[in-house]
């Protein structure tokens, strides 16, 4: 056995939970004794972790974060804390068990004074008395804690586990008035979330911010309690880097509706963590942030309709052929029907050309190079059906352009009552 | 008098012998690869296409390069500021998927530099081309470096306005002309092009649809004008069958 007993010194609940969730990652066999010392019994991972020195090393490195501890070790759990009581009270440290004062051991703290009168003053002189009498005159307890200092009896305590799910609420140290001051709090509760999500073994999808409202009504207009923001990533992840952006974008964009005191962060999607792929392969190790993580920032920013992929379709109306959805929703899909004649540039919408005579004009009366081809097509549109016909033609300033004509629906009355037809420009050339 | 290039002093290192781009993409035009630093558009550097109308002959330049790009990685073609949407079906004859693109269409010119940066420093983007009318030079600076840093095909094009500012790209053209592209190189690692090169301004099978239509005979077969086009894909409903046949 090798125990581990860590002396934080806690201002708040919220750090001593910290520290416990640290400590979790490491042993399941983790808890809290006397409100003052956190014990961790991590045998069992030593050799996962590397080693008394690594394992020692790793989780104390949380102190910057976390805040300074005072640690020690031991071989059961009243050693370590007889150590740990040592270092903090600044005592020599005794070189064998035996010699330890009996101020160490908790369960002989109340019988200190009786047992000096009686010349008892060391773990081992105390050991030394008859067991019947001791249990006697001092209760079992006293009997039984001595024993498990020297390893004779198991320890068993309350250990501590995690939450099922994360939901950490934390008052604000001043009203926030505007989004952007929640970041410091989110930023805390970030780090807690990272911490839960490292004991847990799982990567976050979806996450709330929920911030409580300081007035229950603004200028006569009754507020709801609290108001909400929801932030999804597309892949599962424990590191803090993109959900901090994605949440600093989004707070960037939110608006209070009055001022918030409380933040509460809640998980609301995790899946289980399979861990950062790794290759060695050079080319799989392009430094810089992910295809998605872009995506998804730039739709925060930016809006999700200004960040667009095109999907194809099967139609014959050019406009029809491809839309562009959000990137961050969407797949893209390759074209259908590839085809070097298409212009590369296609108008959202036709414009309708401006006639001279006979003779459409875009930039200058137009030209026509080559007929394409006729569509006719979507007769079940309410719009009605679509009958043109393509062209190529050359513009004197805008180069080639794609236009079509829109065939009346009945040629031959229609020309007979107005010789034109109407010519749209649809793509254009480059 | 002699003309400086043709004096051989020995010891005497030129700027073009310096200026090779370790890493460079062909332009798809011989005459155009010949005069560029390296023989191609370079890698992770900033190159600057300057002309009047922002839609213009941009595909004809940089389409080749990116097709090639996105054949090499994974990782879409980022077009900020696109002044049209972009046709996939066209594209994707000419070589670039459409399921390759990823277009971030925003008009303020601060969200297009920002979109355009944070696009470079993305380790999957394959290439950018960026509209960037009103950038100022230390706002391209910051591209430039992004790209440098991060081995990026850049592309950004602008008005003719910006001919006379100041500029950190390396490389400079002014692209003009309707019915063909007039290339003159304005800055370059060496002495700029004073003549213009002359390139097609469209895909070699319009190209060949018109010298057909114009001609009104029947073309010698040439050689096949895209050699991406499949012939499951040359069935297509376009009725140029002058073309298609050959």
């Amino acid at each position: 056995m090798y125990w581990i007993a860590l002396s934080p010194k806690p201002e708040t609940t919220n750090d001593r939970t910290a520290w416990t969730w640290w400590a979790l990652r490491f042993t399941p066999r983790v808890a809290w004794v006397e409100e003052e010392a956190l014990l961790l019994e991590v045998s069992g991972s030593l050799r996962l972790f590397g080693g008394r020195k690594d394992l020692l090393k790793l989780l104390l490195s949380a102190q910057d974060e976390l805040g300074a501890v005072q640690w020690a070790a031991g071989a059961t759990s009243p050693v370590a804390l007889a150590l740990l009581r040592c270092k903090c009270r600044s005592i020599p440290v005794p070189q064998r068990v035996d010699d330890f004062a009996l101020e160490l051991l908790s369960a002989a703290l109340p019988h200190v004074p009786l047992l000096e009168r009686t010349g008892i003053r060391s773990w081992g002189q105390l050991r030394a008395l008859p067991r019947g009498g001791l249990s006697r005159r001092f209760g079992a307890g006293l009997l039984a804690a001595l024993d498990a200092a020297y390893g004779e009896r198991p320890e068993s305590f309350a250990w501590e586990t995690l939450p099922e799910a994360f939901d950490l609420n934390v008052e604000l140290a001043s009203l926030a008035t505007a989004a952007p001051e929640l970041m410091l709090a989110a930023e805390h509760l970030l780090r807690r979330l990272q911490l839960w999500l490292q004991a847990r073994n799982l990567g976050v999808l979806a996450l709330e911010l929920e911030w409580t409202l300081d007035l229950r009504r603004l200028n006569g207009v009754r507020l709801p309690p609290r108001e909400q923001l929801q932030v999804r990533t597309a892949q599962p992840t424990q590191e803090m880097a993109h959900l901090r952006r994605l949440v600093r974008e989004h707070l960037d964009r939110a608006t209070l509706s009055a001022p918030a005191n409380h933040l509460r962060l809640r998980s609301l999607d995790t899946v289980p963590w399979g861990g950062a792929t790794a290759s060695l392969l050079p080319q799989d190790r392009a430094e810089g942030e992910r295809l998605h993580e872009l995506v998804e920032r730039l739709s925060v920013r930016l809006g999700e309709d200004c960040v667009v992929v095109p999907r194809s379709h099967e139609d014959h109306r050019p406009e029809a052929k491809q839309d562009w959805a959000p990137a961050r929703s969407h797949e893209a899909m390759p074209a259908a029907e590839a085809d070097a004649l298409y212009p590369t540039w296609l108008l959202p919408r036709p414009v309708k050309l401006s006639m001279k005579g006979e003779t459409p004009c875009f930039g200058g009366p137009l030209r026509r190079l080559a007929r394409m081809y006729r569509v006719e097509t979507s007769w079940w549109d309410e719009q009605g059906p679509a009958l043109r016909d393509y062209f190529i033609a050359r513009s004197p300033q805008a180069g080639l352009v794609w236009i079509y004509r829109e065939r009346p629906r009945n040629l031959a009355a229609d020309l007979a009552a107005s010789t034109q037809f109407d010519w749209y420009l649809q793509g254009l050339y480059a | 008098m002699q003309p400086a290039a043709a004096l051989v002093v020995p010891h005497v290192w030129r700027v073009p012998d310096l200026a090779m781009e370790d890493c460079v993409l062909a332009s798809g035009h011989d005459a155009l690869d010949r005069q560029l630093p390296g023989g191609g558009w370079p890698v992770g550097s900033l190159v600057e296409l300057i002309q009047a109308r922002p839609e213009a002959h941009v595909w004809q330049l940089v389409l080749p390069a990116l097709a090639q790009a996105t054949r090499e990685r994974d990782g879409p073609v980022v077009l900020v500021g696109a002044p049209h949407p972009p046709f996939g079906p066209a594209l994707a004859a000419q070589g670039l998927a459409s399921d390759r693109l990823l277009w971030i269409r925003t008009a303020k010119d601060a969200a297009r530099l920002w979109a355009a940066e944070q696009a470079l420093r993305c380790a999957d983007v394959a290439g950018l081309v960026a509209w960037l009318p009103q950038a100022r030079p230390q706002e391209l600076r910051r591209l430039h470096l992004a790209a440098r840093q991060h081995r990026k095909l850049l592309f950004v094009v602008r008005g003719l306005p910006v001919l006379r500012q100041a500029s950190p790209a390396p490389l400079r053209l002014v692209v003009e002309g309707v019915e063909e592209m007039q290339v003159r190189i304005v800055k370059r690692k060496g002495p700029p092009l004073e003549q213009p090169l002359v390139l097609p301004a469209l895909p070699a099978r319009l190209q060949a649809l018109l010298d057909s239509r114009r001609r009104g005979v029947v073309l010698p077969p040439a050689p096949a004008p895209a050699p991406l086009i499949t012939e499951q894909q040359r069935r297509s409903h376009v009725l140029d069958r002058l073309v298609t046949e050959t």
